[in-house]
């Protein structure tokens, strides 16, 4: 089957890049069309998951390598398979909500593709078995968010989110990007199969804490931890399916992978678990307290996320089997109900124009099955039976209840988020969904029954499963011992039942529900309390803060750049020449106590001859008083060398050189009639400088070339290219074959250059041209 | 200052400088020669023809725009990197196949001509989008 996924995963690929073209053929059913291939990864999974033997893992190896170390693979393990049915589940019910909901929509060609493109870097980040690899994925998930947030992008308050998730994550991309190389160093492999079989942990070496800090800032920009969480309500502005995936599958989800991927690696450590209990103990808890102030839907939705996604930080960082097992369930559970509430939330948008839950009232009777949904996933969220969610939450008291040493403090904060979210769950559904008196009827667009199958699946078939998971949560069993296996090395049966017994934990939850509902009883003054505090730390309003560093760099370089790119081609010059002389002085003056080895070769007459014609022709373009013939000695300096790089046997170098006089010479003659009179503006004094400087230059580069040529330091790797022009690179012509073989890499790049410095030259003729009209 | 002598020349030139920039491109890897050299001697003889025809007369003959041309040879230089990893080597590694011809001989057909072709594309691609763009300046100019 492994193979299978490959080739899907592959598909999936290849799929989001012809959607464009796709779109313009199928039009409407694009979104029915696409949903298709995730719908196939998640069979393919399911039947990997029921094959799966509690502790096996296995690797999918392609033939492609990248580079040394970066071999294309992918893994099966519990883990990966479980963020996998998750990514292309929902994935596919998004996109079945994306066909309908996105249909009046314009540029849905683009959203298909960035969704497609979504989908797919995040499947290969959850299953890529190679570390570099996996942050290439993973910096793909950040672009295409960009796009999805930004998509509306006539709207300043969408560019705006965009802008500030792309910064955030990438500035977490640039910490496991170099966090990945040290792990690659230190441990000598950038397998992740490599690393958890052999069981390398980082823990011991020095640069443990500077690894542990980047991967912890990686994760927590990724999944929206304090303090960074603040890019996650902004990212609301995208559109709705685009959140419920965002949130509940993909994306923030990929901070918690990561940190559990990498417990093997380095977790377990003092350090862990007290930087994971911070942040994640915060963001528990202000993200459930903050919920309850909002009023509009999707909003209240996102702060939830973010408390989820701190429980699971917690949870990772609590370091035990019963914490990391119930971090792994409360995905699987947090999955499940987000992506149900956000697609909920849309429908309830598209239906009655409004998410402000102080507008709407009384959508029982008009939206009857997406009421029931949204009740079923609210009772996940809220923890009760015979959800799935209830399930998760009593694993997340065990877990926390079993550690004596921080229990006193993450308990209360834990129970305290979980009152919270009942009392969220209750409002939601009191608000929404049950009419309130005294207020005018809602203006309803459609009813359920004009409403699309498309659009409830989503909804539905997850509430649904949520259930199923619920009352037979044995079906998981397998997969997330597997999952545990892997991540801790533990031999940690796991046996997932909906009823414990009456127990501690039992209690303890029985005490959450209560005191939810008094919190939603005195909903009143809690809300006004919440709102002051809101209003109280606004004052510190993270997005503006965030804007305003970024404006505030932004114009400091602004400021930086006008003082250095002053527009003075001289100055440039001037600068550029000084520079670069200082530093070929200050390397001479280090290699003055250097022996010369090289005896000078004997002076040959016809060489002498050439180097005084180009002096000579030198000397001529710098007194003459015309243009023209300035130009043309120039040029004869220019042949003048060219026939030196002949007369040694350059034959390459030497045609380049005549070749590249010629262009010049005909730019030259295209534009000389147009130039202005030839004049000497400049006084005495800028003429002494610029003498001193150019002979300066001068003589500096004469020593430099005479010394790289009587110094012989190491042995010249020329010798290595004419060996192996030919065996190696099939061609006699060595310069060529270090061009476009040996040193292809640089050839490359000087390309890229030369086709930047074009584009610079057009536009600034372009700029030219319109100033005028 | 059109005559019909410089017009002939200029098309002539044109020609046998597009087809001396092929024969440098193929043999550059044996002999001097070679993609970048290639691509400064096919868009010499642009050069003149821009002189003498203008530059919308270059735009006709290269039918796209310079620096869709530009585009074309990053994407060929591309591909050749490309290549060796589907290959299964790793990127940029020089993929040969070698053709066994009753007459010629055996021919190495390798990703490094194709990358070739690319330098060559993109400089010729470069100077003449420089040159087209001063042409215009001073075509609007007067």
């Amino acid at each position: 089957m492994g193979n299978a996924l490959t080739i899907l995963v592959g598909l999936l690929f290849a799929a989001s890049v012809v959607t464009p073209y796709l779109y313009s053929i199928l039009k409407k059913k694009t979104g029915l069309f696409l949903s298709l291939f995730p719908f196939l990864i998640f069979i393919t999974l399911v039947i990997e998951a029921m094959q799966m033997a509690p502790h096996e893992g296995h690797i999918l190896a392609t033939n492609i390598r990248f580079l040394p170390g970066m071999d294309v693979a992918f893994r099966i393990d519990g883990l990966t398979v479980i963020f996998g049915l998750l990514i292309s589940g929902i994935g596919t019910l998004v996109l079945l909500y994306s066909s309908v909901y996105m249909s009046d929509y314009e540029r849905q060609g683009h959203y298909y593709t960035y969704m497609m493109f979504f989908m797919v870097s995040m499947l290969g980040m959850v299953f890529s078995d190679n570390l570099i690899l996996m942050f290439m994925f993973w910096e793909l998930t950040s672009v295409a968010s960009f796009f999805l947030i930004g998509f509306d992008h006539h709207l300043e308050k969408s560019r705006q989110a965009a802008l500030q998730a792309l910064l955030i994550t990438g500035f977490g991309g640039l910490c496991l990007l170099f966090a990945v190389i040290l792990i690659g160093n230190i441990t000598g492999t950038y397998a992740i199969s490599e690393l958890l079989e052999q069981h390398m942990h980082v823990g011991n070496h020095s640069r443990y804490f500077l690894i542990l800090n980047l991967v912890i800032l990686a994760a927590i920009t990724k999944s929206a931890q304090f303090p960074f969480h603040f890019w996650l309500p902004g990212a609301m502005a995208a559109p709705t399916p685009v959140s419920a995936y965002l949130h509940s599958a993909t994306m923030v989800n990929a901070g918690i992978f990561l940190l559990m991927r990498m417990y093997p690696v380095m977790g377990g450590t003092v350090l862990w678990k007290y930087s994971l209990l911070l942040t994640g103990g915060i963001t528990m808890f202000l993200g459930a307290f903050f919920s309850m102030g909002q009023k509009d839907l999707k909003r209240i939705l996102a702060f939830t996320t973010i408390s989820a996604l701190g429980t699971m930080t917690l949870l990772v960082g609590l370091d035990s089997s019963a914490s990391l097992r119930a971090a792994l369930i409360f995905f699987i559970v947090h999955g499940l109900y987000k992506g149900g509430l956000f697609m909920s939330a849309g429908i309830i948008e598209k239906t009655t124009g409004t998410k402000d839950i102080d507008k709407l009232h009384g959508l029982f009777m008009v939206l009857p099955v997406t009421a029931v949904m949204t009740l079923l996933a609210l009772i996940s969220m809220a923890g009760l039976p015979p959800m799935l969610g209830f399930i998760g939450k009593e694993l997340i008291y065990e877990a926390k209840m079993q550690l004596a040493d921080v229990s006193w403090i993450v308990l209360p904060l834990s129970v305290g988020a979980n009152i919270m979210l009942v009392a969220v769950a209750i409002n939601i559904f009191r608000q929404v969904f049950l009419p309130k008196k005294g207020m005018p009827d809602l203006a309803v667009r459609y009813t359920e029954k004009n409403l699309s199958i498309a659009l409830l699946a989503g909804p539905v078939v997850l509430a649904l499963f949520g259930i199923f998971l619920g009352l037979f949560p044995k079906n998981i069993d397998i997969i997330v011992s597997n999952a545990l296996y892997f991540m801790g090395n533990i031999q940690y049966k796991t046996t997932l039942s909906l009823w414990h017994g009456y127990n501690d934990v039992l209690q303890v939850s029985i005490f959450t529900v209560i005191a939810g509902v008094l919190v939603f009883i005195f909903r009143k003054p809690v809300i006004r309390f919440i709102t002051i505090l809101i209003n109280w730390f606004n004052i510190y309003h993270l997005p503006t803060l965030f804007t305003k560093t970024i404006n505030n760099y932004l114009a400091g370089a602004a400021r930086t750049t006008n003082r250095i790119q002053h527009g003075y081609h001289r100055y440039y010059l001037i600068t550029f020449f000084l520079v670069a002389m200082t530093l070929v002085a200050i390397q001479l003056i280090r290699m003055m106590h250097v022996e010369t080895e090289v005896a000078p070769s004997p002076i040959k007459i016809h060489v002498l001859m050439l180097l005084i014609l180009s002096s000579l022709a030198i000397l001529f373009a710098v007194f003459t008083r015309s243009r023209l013939s300035a130009i043309i000695a120039l040029g004869v300096t220019g042949y003048g060398i060219g026939l030196l790089y002949l007369y040694y046997g350059a034959v390459d170098l030497a045609i380049t050189q005549f070749l590249s006089e010629t262009v010049l010479m005909a730019i030259f003659v295209l534009v000389i009639y147009y130039l202005p009179e030839f004049a000497i503006l400049s006084d005495r004094r800028t003429r002494i400088r610029d003498i001193i400087i150019s002979s300066g230059v001068g003589i500096l580069v004469t020593l430099v070339v005479l010394s790289a040529h009587f110094l012989q330091t190491d042995e010249p790797i020329s010798r290595f290219y004419a060996e192996n022009a030919y065996t190696l690179g099939h061609g006699r012509n060595i310069v060529n074959v270090i061009l476009v073989d040996f040193r292809a890499l640089d050839t490359l790049g000087e390309v890229t250059v030369l086709t930047l410095a074009a584009a610079g030259v057009y536009s600034l003729f372009r700029f030219q041209i319109k100033k005028k009209i | 200052m059109n005559t019909t002598i410089l017009e002939k020349t200029a098309r002539l030139f044109l020609w046998i400088v597009a087809v001396l920039s092929v024969i440098l491109l193929l043999r550059g890897h044996n002999l001097p020669g070679g993609g970048f050299i290639a691509g400064i001697v096919l868009s010499v003889g642009f050069i003149f023809y821009g002189i003498v025809f203008g530059s919308h007369a270059i735009q006709k003959i290269i039918k796209y725009n310079s620096r869709t041309w530009m585009g074309i040879g990053l994407l060929l230089v591309l591909i050749s990197a490309i290549i060796p990893v589907l290959a299964g080597s790793e990127v940029m590694t020089g993929t040969w196949l070698i053709i066994s011809l009753p007459l010629m001989g055996e021919i190495h057909l390798g990703t490094p001509l194709l990358f070739d072709t690319g330098i060559f594309v993109t400089v010729a691609g470069l100077i003449l989008s420089v040159i087209i763009s001063i042409i215009e300046v001073l075509e609007w100019n007067t």
